[in-house]
């Protein structure tokens, strides 16, 4: 009780008085701060290593951070030719280390790492689900229509790939996710749907029978707002710059994503995962989209997942990948579609997983393994073809 | 890439599964794919509830040296052995069981909504809101599932209950169930931690004694999730056999499930069960029952707490960062003797000794 006096706020007047207790936050930022070289100032290192002063809570000798141990290195060392751009991030080969952005979206806090190669700038950020403020905006204006907002939405979280020298890229960001949802009735329901449902229009004949006024029930057997609320969507991206006209993806399914070139363990320069969105269906599955990247000298591969569990119902997986091979100037895009019956998916896993069967169906990556395929799609794109 | 990554998996190894890890696997654990077949979802298969008294418990000084040597252990994460358990659930039916379906309750009192397992910002929540029992507590359910901790949580919780009858109100969540237990977590945390699945079956027994409603000096009713279509006083709920799992559908199931909406009257979700009520039902509700408020918790909100219903309802919920990611605040509701109320709104402790930021390995993901 004694840290209360110290660190007390009032804020938002409304009805009742709020304290907002911060000690922890204000000791987070003082940890956070403390990573940043030079004591906060932006100036960018390039010294081979990078000493990461230890806050006062763990104490003791400065780590040095290389990351070299952790990954086999690649055949042959390519010259350096990226530059970091956010200093606030360790720096990158130039210097010695993988850039990873870094504070985690732990607090209310904001990171922007970015890191450019040739005329490619790669970008990300991460911040914490949306206030209620940016919620209602959505709410009343962004989303209007869509009935009820996944519980969790990273609505600032993107990554971006950029070409600086063409003004073209693409963004996965969360709106533009969010928008691509049905706002028609899904025709999926919970597995315990019909016998919900059943008791409810029992109540409703005995309320009938015995001339009981007492519930209405008369409208509210029907479901009044459609949307569908699984969050399903396809999306793939959006395009964005001056020219995100000029230059389009061209369908070649005749394509595949050169697995021989991302399969080798070339040095990862910049890394990072984030959800755009989540919900918990009630607690009658998940729904999530979730993107990440990695960046490598000569290219990049980005996953765009969406994963649907209805317990008991159904499994989805969506997957979008965009991989770019920097020299090239070459952008393919490949979309895959997973779905399956859950309980037909669930009996696949008494090889694989151990006493939690359900641990495989919460794992997307075994689900796409073990789910039809439904739809199957790859593009292509080079800055020489300009838009018909 | 996980899906839920928020739910504490059993071992390491299946969290990155790989085809080759599976096999893997498998070799390592090849009697276990039958555990899950053999679950007994029957109520009362632990015992714990076999030999239920009929009177209330009273504490002995043996009971009292025991509790206090538990809450202690507790306080340092550290969880009880499976006999402590069971000794400790035995006790609690004892207590619960005589509480009624609408717990009364007097000012002052601190109200909380959603624990989930994070056991350490359940530390912090009562050092902010002031130690038990030098303040009263009422919680609102699902202090399982989802937070790496839900065994330590769930059974302070229960410790404290004991210790102090009067002093902490635990209600039962929509998580406190052994269907939702097994999606979300808890159950595969009961196993990981003692080997079996006998702790998990025990607080599920227990689980089913818990009140589902509590009314805070006849102004504020306190539960889970929202109000039902067949509840329209509080005198209804008062007479439910509420010693079951929670049903599918029904008053129960709607009182520890359903959500307020902006849309008026009774909704049905298009997920095809579970009630949405607007803000005429809750003004009818608090003006039936002579209400000033519904508080309720079940939902997820950026600042702790949101009002609904132009104050007719809030919603409170007290796991901050929840799934150690979502970087929300937390928040608690004080109302004083004079019941006035205040909010105080909290982020994630910080531990010493732990790092504060983490970071992520870079994965070549195909």
């Amino acid at each position: 009780m004694s840290q209360r006096p110290d660190n007390k706020k009032f804020t938002r007047p409304e009805g009742i008085n709020t304290i907002q207790i911060d000690a922890a936050r204000q000791m987070h930022m003082r940890t956070v701060q403390a990573r940043i070289p030079g004591g906060g100032t932006t100036t960018q290192s390039s010294t081979s290593q990078y000493k990461i002063p230890q806050n006062a809570l763990n104490g003791g000798e400065p780590r040095t951070i290389t990351t070299g141990r952790m990954f086999s290195a690649p055949s042959r060392s390519p010259p350096a030719r990226h530059i970091c751009n956010n200093p606030n991030n360790p720096p990158c080969a130039n210097c010695g280390g993988v850039i990873i952005p870094s504070p985690k979206a732990f607090l209310p806090l904001e990171d922007r790492p970015s890191i450019s190669i040739n005329n490619w700038t790669i970008s990300s950020k991460k911040r914490p689900i949306l206030n209620a403020e940016e919620l209602n905006n959505w709410e009343t204006k962004e989303l209007r229509g869509l009935g009820a907002l996944p519980e969790m939405i990273f609505g600032n979280n993107f990554i971006r790939i950029m070409n600086t020298e063409h003004k073209w890229g693409i963004e996965f960001n969360t709106l533009d996710a969010l928008k691509m949802v049905s706002l028609s009735d899904s025709g999926i329901r919970v597995a315990h749907s019909k016998v919900w449902l059943d008791s409810k229009l029992q109540q409703q004949q005995q309320d009938i029978m015995g001339d009981s006024s007492s519930i209405d029930m008369e409208n509210s057997l029907k479901i009044v707002k459609n949307y569908d609320w699984t969050y399903s969507t396809e999306y793939e991206g959006t395009v964005v710059g001056d020219n995100k006209d000029t230059y389009s993806f061209k369908v070649d399914n005749n394509l595949k994503l050169p697995i021989d070139k991302l399969s080798k363990q070339d040095k990862i320069l910049y890394f990072d995962e984030m959800v755009l969105f989540e919900d918990e269906l009630a607690d009658c599955g998940v729904s999530m989209l979730n993107v990440k990247i990695r960046v490598m000298n000569e290219r990049l591969l980005l996953l765009c997942r969406f994963f649907l569990r209805v317990d008991d119902v159904l499994l989805r997986v969506y997957d979008t990948r965009v991989y770019v091979e920097f020299d090239d100037n070459v952008v393919m895009r490949e979309i895959k579609k997973y779905e399956g019956n859950y309980n037909d998916i669930l009996a696949k896993h008494h090889i694989s997983h151990s006493h939690d069967p359900k641990a495989a169906l919460r794992d997307s990556n075994w689900v796409a393994e073990n789910t039809p395929i439904v739809d199957k799609r790859c593009e292509i794109m080079t800055f020489n073809d300009l838009k018909q | 890439m996980d899906a839920d990554m928020d739910v504490p998996m059993h071992d390491a190894v299946s969290e990155q599964l790989t085809p080759t890890i599976t096999e893997d696997v498998t070799s390592n654990n090849d009697n276990n794919s039958g555990d899950y077949q053999d679950i007994d979802f029957k109520p009362g298969s632990s015992g714990i509830a076999d030999n239920k008294s009929s009177t209330p418990l009273q504490l002995t000084p043996n009971n009292i040296n025991d509790l206090d040597k538990w809450i202690e252990q507790l306080g340092r994460c550290e969880m009880l052995s499976e006999d402590d358990v069971a000794r400790l659930c035995r006790m609690a039916v004892d207590v619960v069981q005589f509480e009624e379906n609408v717990k009364p309750i007097n000012v002052p009192v601190t109200i909380c909504g959603d624990v989930h397992g994070q056991f350490h910002d359940l530390m912090e929540l009562f050092k902010i809101g002031g130690p038990c029992p030098d303040t009263n507590y009422l919680f609102m359910g699902d202090y399982v599932d989802r937070g790496y901790y839900s065994v330590e949580t769930v059974s302070y919780l229960v410790a404290m209950k004991i210790r102090y009858q009067h002093r902490i109100t635990i209600l039962r969540g929509n998580h406190e169930s052994r269907q939702i237990t097994q999606v979300y977590g808890f159950y595969d945390e009961c196993l990981r931690k003692y080997g079996s699945a006998n702790v998990w079956k025990m607080f599920t027994d227990l689980f089913d004694y818990f009140p589902i409603t509590a009314l805070v000096d006849n102004k504020i009713f306190c539960l889970h999730g929202g109000l039902s279509p067949m509840i329209e006083t509080i005198d209804q709920v008062r007479e439910l056999n509420r010693v079951q799992e929670v049903p599918h559908e029904g008053p129960m199931c709607d009182l520890l499930w359903s959500d307020p909406d902006d849309r008026g009257g009774w909704g049905i979700s298009p997920r095809g069960a579970g009630f949405t009520f607007g803000q005429d039902i809750s003004e009818q509700f608090n003006h039936t029952n002579n209400l000033t408020l519904v508080a309720r918790a079940h939902q997820l909100v950026m600042e702790g707490y949101a009002w609904s219903h132009q104050q007719n309802v809030v919603t409170i919920f007290s796991a901050p960062n929840y799934c150690y990611r979502c970087g929300n605040q937390a928040a608690i509701m004080e109302v004083d003797e004079n019941n006035n109320r205040q909010f105080l709104q909290y982020d994630p402790s910080v531990r010493p000794g732990e790092p504060t930021v983490t970071r992520k390995t870079p994965d070549y993901f195909l």
